[in-house]
């Protein structure tokens, strides 16, 4: 479980238990089957809600296709109950299954792709198969009627026994969700979705929690698709794969709130009841008026609170308070800062590391050494290559030739989270943070991306935000920070994973004189506790100050190295820097 | 305001109470009015055929209304209510649930064209006991053991079987020959390929017919062309087509026309009421429509010769077709089955459809001349009937019962 979720998960359940049982006593009173049908599909799209919501809303993987698991779970039930007489409360699993498994085989292919290439791909699967079951000849398939022992086949003369289903299935949904978003599932989904690259520089592997994320979801959506179709007794293809039916879920999610537990509850709450009953009393007259309802409200809904229903008017009347500062048992029980590494000997050994981009050779034959508990600065001139050498070292790039071992392993020809799990943190250029998240998640990310169990990765961020000096604002949202704080974090999280070594891309760019003094200051500490770090920097000033030896680079090679001394004072180093004309003026 | 007042006052109020429940209670007694349910597309792609449905509805309860109403309940009026079932069967589904909730009243009902919203409506109305007549098509429909559907068209797989044997004898009494070749053109939807799967299974075969060309394509039709081109080189006495729309349609008979192989050369027989609707007259031409043959589920005779006038001058449409007929004689025997059974009870009118074995009133509008509905709610000796295209309307050309004029099958 993740840090603080103990309280929330409590308060969510004991709301969950409230509702339901409110749900279900008014449900008793509704005696128009119309209206007892809206009861019973406001549930069922409430969780259909949820599921999309595991992946869209807190992994950021926008789906327009969800139709294809809900499909899946409604045609499951269907044919299994026409061609076996499998009774729906088996179908259901049944189709949670295969939809499970739909899951991996669309997320294999498709979460090759971001952002909106994925999200459109996404759009392709329910039609392919909408069109492909219309090939085999089940455009219109009804579930047929049990006189006998209905309630065996889920089939009941009182529809408010439906809405009972309903609501268990809705409460099945929202608890797996819980469980999601209280554990390191859900963090790693919100670190994905706000900053894939830089999660996985902590240590997560983003395409494995995707598919886990997509079967999650897939299974839920066919739990409503199933339940869906017993309700609807007829089921077409165009009635659960449509395009009305992906947007169904996302339209109640939108509206009632992104990446909450009860953004879907809410959406549909209001907007499955207000179309609805509009359909029951206008629907002779004005026919598709759902359609307009849906239209209106998500386009309202993106201009008054694109985050939806649920963080505006948790951010207007229920602001969360401060934050309570971190017991001081928590980082103590922390394992000790750093694995111990023989001072002196190196710890990382680059030969010929090469890339180029077209013509341009961006990184070319590159060679150092880093010692373990030194601090090596990296610097040239924009554009040197500097930035590109750290994504070769980390995985963002692949090299075209030469080797880097870290320990004697080999960090090339692996994934940004694999380079993180063999004990290499890194910082960006442009701070890269997951900003509703507060403060001790962003970094326990990094814990976990290391493989932290939970109660090590909590102290272990813990410390770490110790260890930079952040401890008192480890309940702020990393939004609300600083650009110092910012940069502090980023170590923070580097560090939460125990590395080996560090990379630091420019941590001190854009910080006043006071700022970056402080932030030389932690280096410092760093050091002093044995940590061996690689940094990036331009301004000169601050890295001889800090760095024990320099590696200057100019257009993808090494042009210097050496004690910092040494490398200011030669030639070519200060004519890379400042050109041929400074340099002549100095002999002179 | 004193007391005197007051209690005058209460007891005008009482007054007035007692009076309103009496009255109730005289309503309760003889309705003054039924209400029937028709629940058609009205909108959507299937509108056209709905409102072909709704105007032959709404004359068949103003004639009931204007002869007297239900007489064996005090002259009550039949009040029909619509609904729209729109473009697919989950909306036509929730149309009858809304219909369902929202008239606890309705003793029966009738619709939905498409056997598609007719299957999914038909699951709300059965588990709500309400009595429902159809002229869908689909032997799913009364293939599910439900007790209050009643279905008045031969189903698919009976049309399949009877319609080439039909031509056959068409062909034998008009030209003195029979045929012996026999081409297809089809689409792949649900209904084409059930209604193909029994003709080449075995309906061909006992007919001692070959087929020489069997195209099938996937709607909407883009080119003709080449499936023309193989039916020519089949030479083929007669072609059947088993498409199932208008756009379709028309191409089918202009590639035709195109080809020289109008009906007066190649005989064509199409299926279904989209074969017989003004549209397709206003897109594909007199000429090119003349002679085309298609097989329906029931057709106006010269029976109802008066009531086509009727129907002509109140619409203005140029004729009174396959829908519009269907929805007044539903109208018809849910009149009918209230008179027999007296009261407003949808379980006793369902009773009273099943009782029916009539060979008059009702039972005249349809070809065979015959109503009475089997235990699977399907109508006894329902049959197909033809139409054929003359000078740009169809005109009843089989069975001889409302057939007013002799099919035209060329002598090659």
């Amino acid at each position: 479980m993740r840090y603080g979720s103990t309280p929330r998960l409590k308060r969510d359940l004991i709301t969950l238990g409230v509702v339901s049982v409110a749900y279900l006593a008014v449900s008793t009173f509704v005696t128009n089957s119309y209206y007892q049908l809206i009861m019973t599909l406001l549930p069922i799209w409430a969780a259909f809600g949820v599921s999309w919501n595991i992946l869209s809303g807190y992994g950021g993987q926008l789906s327009f296709g969800h139709a294809a698991f809900f499909g899946i779970g409604a045609y499951v039930v269907t044919l299994a109950l026409v061609y076996w007489n499998l009774t729906p409360w088996l179908g259901i699993p049944l189709g949670m299954i295969v939809a499970g498994c739909a899951a991996v085989l669309i997320g294999l292919p498709t979460f090759r792709l971001r952002g909106h290439y994925f999200a459109l791909s996404m759009l392709a699967y329910p039609l392919a198969i909408l069109y492909f079951l219309q090939y085999l000849g089940f455009q219109e398939m009804s579930l047929p009627m049990h006189r006998e022992n209905p309630a065996a086949f889920l089939e009941f003369t009182d529809p408010r026994l439906y809405t009972v289903v309903a609501v268990g299935l809705l409460i099945a949904a929202i608890f797996v969700c819980m469980l999601v978003e209280n554990s390191r599932f859900g963090l790693a989904l919100l670190a994905i979705r706000q900053n894939e690259l830089a999660a996985e520089a902590a240590g997560i592997n983003a395409r494995l929690w995707k598919m886990r994320a997509l079967v999650t979801s897939g299974m839920i959506a066919a739990s409503a698709g199933g339940l869906y179709a017993c309700v609807l007794l007829v089921v077409t293809p165009d009635s659960v794969f449509g395009m009305l039916v992906s947007a169904q879920a996302v339209v109640v999610t939108l509206f009632g709130g992104v990446a909450s537990v009860w953004g879907p509850v809410i959406g549909a709450a209001i907007l499955v009841p207000l179309a609805e009953s509009l359909n029951a009393e206008l629907g002779n007259y004005l026919p598709g008026i759902q359609g307009v309802v849906y239209g209106v409200a998500i386009i309202g809904i993106m201009l008054a609170s694109p985050d939806g229903l649920f963080w505006t008017i948790r951010d207007r009347f229920f602001r969360p308070k401060a934050p309570a500062p971190l017991p001081v048992s928590l980082a103590a029980s922390a394992p000790p800062p750093t694995r111990a590494a023989t001072a002196g000997s190196p710890l990382l050994k680059v030969e010929g590391l090469s890339r180029s981009f077209g013509g341009l050779r961006a990184v070319s034959q590159v060679s150092f050494e880093v010692n373990a508990g030194e601090i090596l600065g990296i610097i040239g001139p924009n554009g040197a290559g500097k930035t590109t050498l750290f994504n070769l070292l980390n995985g963002v790039l692949s090299s075209d030739a030469g080797s880097a071992i870290l320990g004697g392993e080999s960090m090339l020809d692996r994934k940004v989270h694999q380079v993180c799990r063999m004990g290499v943190g890194r910082t960006f250029q442009v701070a890269r943070s997951f900003p509703r998240l507060p403060l001790l998640d962003n970094v326990i990310v990094g814990a976990y991306g290391a493989g932290l169990a939970d109660a090590e990765a909590i102290a272990s961020a813990a410390q770490a935000l110790e260890r930079v000096g952040l401890a008192a604002q480890a309940g702020l949202p990393a939004g609300q920070l600083t650009n110092k704080q910012l940069r502090l974090m980023e170590l923070a999280r580097a560090l939460a994973g125990a590395p080996r070594l560090l990379l630091l891309d420019e941590t001190l760019a854009g910080l006043g004189r006071d700022e970056c003094d402080d932030v030389l200051d932690v280096l410092q500490r760093l050091r002093g506790e044995g940590m061996t770090v690689v940094i990036i920097e331009h301004t000169m000033h601050a890295m001889m100050r800090i760095a024990d030896r320099f590696v200057v680079l100019d257009h993808g090679r090494v042009l210097a190295s050496g004690l910092p001394r040494e490398v200011v004072e030669d030639r070519t180093v200060i004519e890379a820097y400042l050109g041929k004309k400074w340099a002549a003026k100095q002999d002179a | 305001m004193t007391d005197l007042s007051r209690r005058s006052t209460m007891g005008l109020g009482l007054a007035a109470g007692a009076a309103t429940l009496a009255s109730r209670r005289a309503r309760a007694q003889t309705p003054a009015e039924v209400k029937i349910a028709m629940l058609v597309p009205l909108s959507g792609p299937w509108a056209r055929q709905g409102i072909l449905e709704q105007m032959g509805a709404r004359l068949a309860v103003d004639d009931v209304n204007n002869a007297g109403g239900i007489k064996s309940m005090g002259g009550a009026k039949l009040k029909l209510v619509e609904y729209d079932t729109q473009d697919s069967a989950e909306k036509a589904k929730d149309a009858a649930q809304r219909m369902i909730a929202q008239e606890p009243e309705l003793v029966g009902g009738f619709g939905c064209w498409l056997s598609t919203f007719t299957l999914a409506a038909t699951e709300v109305t059965e588990r709500a006991e309400l009595p429902w007549l159809t002229l869908s098509y689909s032997d799913l429909i009364t293939g599910r053991g439900f007790k209050h559907v009643f279905q008045s068209s031969p189903t698919a797989d009976r049309q399949a079987e009877e319609e080439l044997p039909m031509i056959m004898d068409l062909a034998q009494k008009a030209s003195g020959k029979k045929p012996t070749k026999v081409a297809f053109i089809g689409d792949n939807t649900a209904s084409s390929v059930s209604f193909m799967k029994p003709m080449r299974a075995h309906v061909v075969a006992d007919q001692g017919l070959t087929i020489v060309a069997d195209e099938v394509y996937t709607p909407p039709l883009t080119d003709a062309t080449t499936m023309i081109q193989h039916v020519r080189s089949g030479r083929p006495d007669f072609v059947v087509f088993q498409s199932t729309n208008v756009p379709d349609d028309k191409l089918l008979a202009d590639k035709f026309a195109e080809f020289n192989m109008k009906s007066d050369r190649l005989p064509k027989i199409g299926g279904g009421g989209h074969w017989a609707v003004p549209e397709l007259l206003n897109v594909a031409g007199a000429e090119n429509l003349e002679g085309i043959l298609v097989g329906l589920a029931n057709w106006p005779g010269k029976r109802q010769a008066d009531l086509e006038k009727r129907f002509m001058a109140r619409t203005g449409e140029p004729w009174f077709g396959h829908d519009s007929i269907f929805a007044y004689v539903h109208v018809m025997i849910l009149k009918e089955a209230l008179e027999k059974c007296g009261v407003a009870d949808r379980r006793k009118v369902s009773e009273a459809i099943h009782a029916l074995d009539m060979t008059d009133g009702p039972a005249l509008f349809f070809p065979d001349g015959h109503l009475k509905y089997d235990e699977k709610g399907r109508r006894v000796g329902a049959k197909l009937c033809v139409v054929q295209w003359r000078g740009g309307k169809p005109v009843p050309v089989y069975p001889p019962s409302i057939a007013t004029q002799d099919v035209l099958w060329p002598r090659v």
